[in-house]
């Protein structure tokens, strides 16, 4: 199991997004966050630790989640992150901002 | 905000974070092993596999700390980069105003760390908190006896000392050191060990020392005496004239007992009775000449410390009473002895420099107030300045807070820049205002460490400064409004309301600088007036001559003859006028009293001990005619007047006063009483009035006796010389080879009443200077800032005013236009300056001589420097807007 993706090949930005629509339905540790966008994205998406951390680093810093350790389901020590408010807020505008972004660059791939 | 304050959180706990993220990505690891075991895969393949998949652990680890961190520096650096490009832009600002707050700063650390020195520090002894002073001052050596036979009964050690000032030279002029007598195990109850040789110990202080007669030095005192010689153990030093070997040299910073004083050469108290013979005080219970300091036991508090020395108050008092005076027995020791803390060890000058340093500290923070306040006046000028820019960048999307924190870290690179700076200037001002502190009676020597107290106080000054210099900057912020400046075009009539904070700022300064010029008014009066105190002789042409009759092997009762031939061959000199001799000097601070004094046959008193005792002195024949005192009635002194002849007194008019003796005070009978009886003066004349402690005390009642019928005479004589002041050096020279020549083994030293009136009026010299050159400052400060509010005014209403000028108005409209906005800020800060200087005066009140706190004369000179300076800050810039050519600004606009 390699790793396909790397922070440069997404949208900057991007991953943290994704990361903070994959803890929008509730609190999951780091491999959960991976497993999930992975089965979401149809085994495109393969986060690794090296791009994974340094990103739920950016959101802690920035107070959009926080950071609790706990027992995960087949009773290993893990650290869950859950959305915050401001994480709920920000989440809601970057996706508003993705989409129009992802409409403009269609426009203009559309265009002739 | 927030992010950086969980940067911060991150930044002090960030080895738990590390540790944190690399059990997480561990966690993670094992997830991934147990999904692959859970696909089929056998147990070690899967954590190979597992551990294949996580890559650069390492690499991870450092990535995430840089996402904390380095973006934290970097835009720190980034704002310290632009903060720097900013104020480099404007050199003349920065300097003004890095160089105001290096004053600022400097000068309150500077006066901090001499209340540090003075006042706060701990002794550099051993647990110096265990330590107690045994209160009110003085104790004879009996008393001192009975304490140390009891000191380890009652605490863990005690040590007595006794201040002295030791001639060392051989003969001739005296050249004295501060030093001391002190007890034998005075280093080690204090815990001082030596850095050369050894310390004193009990031994030395016995009777039959085994190394004869030694002393201890201080490490300034070899550095600087011996150039910090390597053979200095065992050197012989001459020590009034006795010869003593160094046997051990003090550490480094170790001055004794007592702050602000360097004792340079400590002797054992065994060797008092080597220098003074038969007049030695170790056995006399009258001479109250030494201090006492115990160690307490470890736990022992001060209460259980007192209560344990009151408990055996009864003996001392009963073991050394034997010899004291009948009038004192009834008070002997019966006041409860008291112990209070010592751990900062003793000074005379507390008393002294407490106060006035307070007051000077606050002043100086005054003074620093303002200087930030100007700060932030030109930092809010720049702001404006920089309106348009401000107003484009937030419009470009550039945050309010972010541009406030740029201008706030502009404000902090200016307070550290002057702080670092302000230490520089405050550790050489302290130095230069400690030597300020020495008179010809004490040599001021302070540590003045600049420990985590003085540093730590510095830097709270800094920080105070960037939050006073650069808050007023943030707020005027406010007024900035994105895309504002894009809309207004340029054009358009700038009101009022922006110069707000800059207005309140200048009136704030106004109002500080009224209260450092009215005290520095006050300050100034009352030394002046304490310089023009009447002293009743004539002190320009005197010359002073201490004589020491003690240097000397010559029998006690020849030290009449001696002086008065050490006087005749003065007075034999033809650059002398008139040379005489007095037991003590005037204007020293203290003297020869008398303590039961009766007229003729009228009862004798019981002790007086308040100020206004009266005064005693004995002269020479022709010694008022040698100071410039008139008689006014009577005879002076003659050569008749001797032992074995009839007593007789000279007194003043302040006396005849004071004893009622009316009209014909010569022929009365004044009754001094002494321990066994008393002694019957018949007067013979009476004099003009003078000054004896100090001139501030004011005219004393003093009596005149012979000095011829005074046997024995005392171990020192003063000898006046009356010749031409612009002579002095010629005349000193002269002098000196005529006494020394007259008499090989006399020791002498030259004074000046300028030296005893300085000694006096130190303190207030010192206030008097200081307030005065920070009242100075502040008026400078408030007058640029005054000018700068005034100038931006008028730069930025040039249009309106061009307009006006153009629809007729004249220029004297103009400048009363200005004078009228200056007018009101003057005012203002004058009415709350008022207010302030009012309710300071409590404060000031004890530190003025004959001036009132509440000055109405100063207060309005103060008022009026100020008005002066607001006037001629705001002509400048008035008069160039009444000359604006109106056309070219219409043109131009």
């Amino acid at each position: 199991m390699g790793l396909t993706n790397t922070p440069s090949d997404l949208l900057p930005g991007t991953l943290e997004l994704l990361i903070l629509k994959a803890l929008k339905p509730g609190a999951k540790h780091g491999y959960g966050i991976v497993e999930h966008l992975r089965v979401a994205s149809d085994d495109v998406l393969r986060i690794g630790e090296s791009a994974l951390y340094p990103a739920l680093q950016r959101l802690l810093l920035n107070g959009w989640v926080k950071a609790e350790w706990g027992t995960s389901e087949n009773n290993r020590r893990a650290r869950y992150y859950t959305l915050t408010a401001a994480g709920r807020r920000q989440l809601a505008a970057e996706h508003a901002e993705f989409d129009r972004m992802v409409s403009v660059i269609q426009r203009v791939l559309a265009s002739t | 905000m927030s992010a950086l304050l969980r940067r911060l959180m991150y930044f002090l706990d960030r080895s738990r974070h590390d540790a944190d993220l690399r059990d997480e990505i561990e966690a993670h690891r094992a997830h991934r092993q147990d999904a692959l075991e859970r696909d089929g895969l056998p147990s070690d393949a899967a954590e190979w596999a597992s551990q294949r998949a996580m890559g650069n652990v390492v690499l991870t680890v450092e990535d995430v700390r840089d996402v904390w961190v380095s973006r934290a520096v970097d835009q720190l650096w980034q704002d310290i980069r632009i903060a720097v490009h900013g104020l480099r832009k404007n050199p003349v600002f920065t300097l003004v105003a890095i160089a105001t707050l290096a004053l600022g700063i400097g000068a309150n650390t500077a006066l901090f760390s001499i209340f540090n020195g003075l006042i706060m520090r701990p002794l550099p002894v051993r647990d110096p908190s265990r330590l107690a002073l045994l209160l009110d001052g003085s104790w004879s050596y009996p008393v001192w006896a009975e304490i140390r036979a009891r000191e380890h009964d009652l605490f863990d050690g005690a040590v007595a000392w006794a201040n002295e000032r030791f001639d060392m030279s051989r003969g001739g002029q005296s050249a004295f050191v501060d030093g001391a007598h002190v007890s034998g195990r005075f280093f080690e109850v204090l815990g001082v060990s030596a850095v050369r040789g050894r310390v004193l110990t009990p031994a030395d202080d016995g009777a039959s020392a085994p190394d004869g007669p030694v002393a201890v030095i201080s490490y300034r005192f070899w550095r600087g005496y011996f150039a910090g010689a390597d053979d200095v153990i065992g050197r012989r030093i001459t020590v009034q004239r006795r010869a003593f070997t160094i046997v051990g040299v003090m550490p480094p910073g170790f001055f004794g007992v007592d702050v602000g004083r360097m004792t340079d050469v400590m002797l054992p108290f065994a060797a008092e009775p080597l220098m003074r013979g038969q007049e030695s005080r170790l056995a006399s219970v009258d001479s109250s000449w030494l201090n006492m300091i115990v160690r307490r036991k470890p736990g022992q508090s001060l209460e259980q410390a007192n209560a344990a020395l009151r408990g055996v108050q009864p003996q001392i008092r009963v073991a050394t009473m034997s010899g004291i005076s009948a009038t004192r027995v009834a008070r002997y020791l019966t006041d409860p002895l008291t112990l209070v803390d010592a751990a900062t060890g003793r000074s005379s000058l507390r008393s002294d420099f407490e106060r006035p340093l307070v007051a000077m500290i606050a002043a100086v923070g005054l003074l620093l107030l303002v200087a930030c306040t100007n700060i932030a006046s030109l930092l809010v000028a720049r702001v404006l300045a920089r309106h348009r820019e401000l107003s484009v960048r937030m419009a470009l999307g550039g945050s309010r807070g972010r541009l406030a924190r740029l201008l706030f870290t502009e404000s902090l690179i200016v307070a550290i820049a002057g702080a670092a700076l302000g230490l520089v200037f405050a550790r050489w001002s302290s130095a230069l205002l400690v030597r300020q502190l020495s008179t010809w009676e004490s040599d001021v020597s302070l540590e003045l460490a600049l420990d985590w107290r003085v540093l730590g106080f510095s830097v709270a000054l800094a920080c105070a400064s960037a939050i006073v210099a650069g808050v007023a900057p943030a707020l005027g912020l406010r007024s900035v409004a994105a895309g504002e400046a894009l809309k207004e075009a340029g054009r358009g009539l700038a009101g009022d309301r922006r110069f707000k904070v800059r207005g309140t700022l200048v009136v704030a300064q106004i109002a500080m600088s009224l209260m450092l010029i009215t005290a520095a008014g006050l300050f100034l009066r009352s030394f002046a007036s304490l310089n023009q105190l009447p002293l009743g002789f004539v002190p320009e042409p005197l010359l002073i001559a201490e004589l020491d009759l003690q240097a000397s092997a010559a029998p006690i009762d020849q030290r009449g003859p001696r002086a008065e031939r050490l006087r005749a061959a003065a007075a034999a000199l033809p650059s002398v006028r008139s040379a005489s001799l007095s037991r003590v000097p005037l204007i020293t601070g203290g003297g020869w009293g008398a303590n039961r004094v009766a007229i003729d046959n009228g009862a004798m008193p019981v002790e007086d001990l308040s100020a206004n005792r009266l005064w005693r002195n004995a002269t020479t024949p022709g010694w008022f005619d040698t100071m410039g005192t008139p008689l006014v009635n009577g005879r002076d002194f003659t050569d008749a007047d001797r032992v074995g002849a009839p007593l007789v007194a000279i007194v003043n008019r302040a006396f005849v006063a004071r004893y009622q003796l009316g009209q014909q005070p010569i022929g009365r009978t004044v009754r001094i009483g002494v321990s066994n009886g008393e002694r019957r003066y018949e007067i013979v004349g009476v004099v003009g009035d003078s000054a004896y402690t100090e001139p501030r005390d004011g005219m004393m009642a003093t009596m005149y006796v012979p000095l011829a019928q005074i046997q024995p005479l005392g171990e020192t004589v003063i000898l006046t010389i009356n010749a031409d002041r612009s002579q002095r050096a010629a005349v000193e020279r002269e002098v000196a080879a005529a006494l020394t020549r007259t008499d090989p083994a006399i020791a002498f030293v030259f004074r000046t009443f300028d030296q005893f009136i300085d000694a006096r009026v130190t303190q207030e010299r010192l206030i008097a200077m200081l307030s005065s050159f920070f009242g100075g400052l502040a008026l400078l400060l408030a007058g640029i800032g005054l000018y700068g509010i005034v100038a931006q005014a008028v730069r930025t209403r040039r249009g309106e005013i061009g307009l006006r000028m153009a629809l007729g108005a004249q220029p004297s409209g103009i400048v009363r236009l200005v004078f009228h906005r200056v007018g009101v800020l003057v005012v203002a800060g004058l009415t709350l300056g008022l207010a302030g200087s009012l309710w300071a005066a409590t404060f000031l009140g004890p530190l003025l001589f004959q001036v009132g706190a509440r000055d109405p004369v100063t207060l309005t000179g103060a008022a009026g420097v100020l008005v002066a300076a607001g006037l001629l800050a705001a002509w400048v810039p008035a008069r160039r807007a009444a000359r604006l050519d109106p056309a070219m600004v219409l043109r131009e606009g």
